[in-house]
């Protein structure tokens, strides 16, 4: 296992080595392996501190409150519950857990699905060079770049029923309005919609990364045996990418669930509970309603929720779970 | 006529517990007597959502004179966009032991700031005890009653108050052949239904939801409700979402949707409509008169209104956050704490305060001050509004209403979008009630 890398993109190089002579790597418990050494930790203590100051400890104090009847203002009043809490989930209406569980899900999936397939696609399209193809990168991932808070608040604008560049657009085209954000029905797919726009440049960038250290040996021979584009993408391209897509979905999946700023501006949790997600239910019930206790057990629901698909992903990703 | 009718009000006003000459001149008996209080420099913090436009320009020229007459103190001020990042700033600070001296808070919030042990009574200032139930005699009867909490003790003080008020495009009203403004809320819906057609539609309103609090559309179902004879809650702070005055009232909204004469939006979306002569009326605070007067831009002359009635009268819902002082503050800045409270809330302030922002001044010795002179009579219709103050509705002081307000909000979303007015009404009264029981 000495030199072995781990995760998406050594599983990829691997696959490209061949016969090519690997480079000499310095395994555990020899005099350059830093993990082992005074100096090893002095390097990595900083980020150690920082990532146990801010990450480490606030998770395991959340878990500590979620078992009581937090008073943020004067903690002294709180009041201990055990799994109070966690039952109050099961019986909690307006909204209701699995309500939200459920919209958290159906965002995650569509962001999953539709996410990693658009992306795909604009990378398989983008992915010869010239300065159109370039240039259409760029602006595919500009979006990327902007503050979501910022974009969240024009598309708010941009779906504005009454007013909205959107629904011009429709009714200049003779075809259906729609409520978009102030539907409850419409305002699911409405944030999905603006979230895959502002989602999609970083995971065909991702993709684009994968197709350039692809073997184009094995698409050349199959293009020899009579393969079609279809063919050779489906037998030949994809399942090269696939630790790569693997990835792609781990990361939508975990930033999915965790998503806020849209659900926040965008569209509030509304209407009627539409958009209302673990994520923003976490921020209504410690922010506004300051049920802090209440708050910090949904944190850890989602938080388990998010390390399970995470683990199921790590335990179906060929080349991951057995190299670690 | 306009001036005569600010006297009626005056006398009126009162006359209903807007206070006299005599416990006013008692009241500046006792500001001066307290201005000896504070002998050494002290800071005090304010924590405020008068972030922008007008109001920020006002507030600063209140410090500023506050300061001037008070060269020991020193106010810093610390505003916030909107109420929601107002109260989570005010809770971080508390739990990091760094609370501000004065914070603006509704009732809910001062109920779980007392209970939690983080503010003061406002009889327990250096210098209040002798002080106060005079100057608080001087205000609207509704603004007293407004400052208690459960406990029956004063724990807030009050500086911004508004009342809900129509403003309608007056040219869509000409247009449209409508002579008169609505008094009755049956006449009110048959007049927006006139006036929905040609992409105009008659009111847009914002539901509501936990990102923005309450809204002016939430208020409105408040409202109707009440016009109906019965109040979303009881003075315990019982909601009654279920009563039949409440179903009617949210029903008159689903009927007013279903007809194309009302639309949902946020971030004020009937100032928008009403700017862009999208919309025929825009149910607001008073306070946003400015920002309405901004919108417009002088495309169309304003009318403002108040609310029509119901089959139980009229009802108008106060707004608009009070005051309180934080426990952690030391001696010093209680003290200067209360002088600053006394500040915002005397004569000669409010009437400085309101003409510039909109808002109504809580004590009526305000409108004879010179600053409110010129408002009022640019402005007849607050001289029509303002005794609204002594009886309007306010959400009982109870930390759960926050939550109620925001079923209330889901309920009105849920009946715009297809649920049944009772059902969905059903929803947010259970979850008021489990709500209620687990504070």
């Amino acid at each position: 296992m000495i030199g072995t890398t781990t995760g998406a993109a050594g599983s990829a190089g691997t696959g490209q080595t061949g016969g090519r002579k690997r480079a000499k790597r310095v395994g555990h418990g020899t005099e350059r392996d830093f993990r082992r050494t005074k100096k090893g930790w002095l390097y990595s203590g900083p980020a150690v501190l920082i990532f146990g100051a801010f990450i480490i400890l606030p998770t395991f104090y959340t878990f500590y409150v979620s078992l009581w009847n937090w008073n943020v203002l004067n903690p002294s009043l709180s009041v201990y519950k055990g799994l109070g809490n966690y039952k109050e989930l099961l019986t909690a209406t307006d909204p209701g857990f699995l309500q939200t569980l459920w919209n958290s899900l159906y965002f995650t999936g569509a962001m999953v699905i539709a996410g990693t397939a658009i992306s795909l696609c604009l990378a398989l399209l983008l992915q010869r060079g010239g300065s159109i193809m370039n240039a259409s990168r760029v602006a595919i991932y500009l979006p990327n770049a902007t503050p979501l808070i910022a974009t969240s608040l024009i598309w708010g604008w941009i779906y504005n029923p009454q007013f909205g560049l959107a629904n011009w657009v429709l009714h200049s085209l003779h075809l259906p309005t729609s409520p978009w954000v102030e539907g409850q029905a419409t305002s699911m797919p409405a944030v999905i919609l603006f979230s895959l726009w502002h989602e999609v440049g970083f995971t065909m960038i991702v993709f684009l990364g994968g197709l350039t250290i692809i073997n184009d040996e094995y698409s050349e021979a199959a293009r020899v045996d009579g393969a079609g584009p279809w063919q050779e993408f489906w037998y030949v391209t994809w399942p090269q990418l696939r630790p790569v897509t693997s990835f792609v979905i781990v990361i939508t999946t975990i930033l999915s669930l965790q998503s806020f700023t849209q659900f926040y501006q965008l569209s509030g949790g509304g209407p009627n509970n539409a958009t209302t997600t673990l994520s923003y239910l976490v921020y209504e019930e410690s922010q506004v309603l300051q049920n802090t206790g209440y708050a910090a057990a949904l944190a850890v629901v989602l938080f388990l929720i998010t390390v399970f698909f995470t683990f199921v992903r790590w335990r179906t990703t060929p080349g991951v779970s057995a190299t670690s | 006529m306009a001036s005569a009718a600010a006297v009626l009000v005056l006398t009126a006003s009162a006359c209903a517990g807007g206070g006299s000459s005599s416990s006013s001149s008692s009241a500046s008996s006792s500001r001066a007597a307290n201005a000896a209080a504070i002998t050494k420099p002290v800071t005090i913090t304010f924590d405020e959502v008068e972030a922008a436009g007008s109001l920020k320009t006002a507030m600063q020229s209140a410090v500023t004179a506050f300061e001037k007459a008070n060269p020991k103190i020193t106010v810093s001020l610390t505003a916030y966009s909107t109420y929601g990042p107002l109260l989570t700033a005010e809770t971080a600070q508390v739990a990091a032991g760094k609370a501000p001296t004065i914070g603006q808070a509704y009732e809910s919030w001062a109920e779980k700031f007392a209970t939690s042990k983080v503010i003061v009574p406002i009889s327990s200032l250096p210098g209040a005890a002798s002080t106060m139930t005079t100057d608080l005699s001087t205000f609207y009867t509704g603004v007293q009653n407004d400052l208690k909490l459960p406990d029956g003790q004063v724990w807030m003080w009050p500086f911004s108050k508004s009342l809900q008020v129509l403003f309608y495009n007056a040219d869509l009203l000409k247009a449209d052949g409508i002579t008169s403004t609505p008094t009755t809320w049956t006449q009110f819906a048959a007049d927006l239904k006139t006036a929905s057609k040609n992409g105009v539609v008659g009111i847009t309103i914002d539901p509501g939801n936990a990102t923005e609090g309450v809204t002016s559309g939430e208020e409105w179902l408040e409202e109707l409700a009440a016009s109906n004879g019965t109040q979303v809650y009881t003075s315990d702070g019982a909601p009654q979402f279920t009563s039949p005055a409440v179903v009617a009232a949210l029903d008159y909204l689903v009927t007013l949707k279903k007809e194309g004469a009302l639309a949902t939006g946020t971030n004020y979306p009937g100032e928008t409509a009403l700017g862009a002569k999208k919309g025929l009326v825009d149910l607001s605070s008073s306070a946003g008169y400015y920002y309405e007067q901004q919108t417009v831009g002088g495309k169309f002359p304003l009318t403002t209104t108040v609310l029509p009635s119901g089959s139980s009268g009229s009802a108008d819902e106060m707004a608009g956050a009070n005051l309180v002082v934080f426990s952690s503050a030391t001696t010093e800045q209680k003290a200067a704490a209360w002088k600053f409270l006394q500040f915002l809330s005397g004569p000669a302030e409010q009437a400085a305060w309101s003409a510039a922002t909109g808002y109504y001044p809580v004590t009526s010795q305000a409108l004879t001050e010179p600053a409110m002179a010129s408002y009022l009579k640019q402005n007849p219709w607050v001289s029509t509004t303002i005794t609204g103050l002594n009886n309007a509705i306010v959400d009982p002081p109870y930390s759960w209403v926050t939550q109620c307000g925001i079923d209330l909000s889901t309920a009105i979303s849920a009946a715009l979008s297809g649920t049944s007015a009772s059902s969905a009404l059903s929803t947010a009264q259970s979850a008021c009630t489990t709500a209620k029981s687990n504070a």
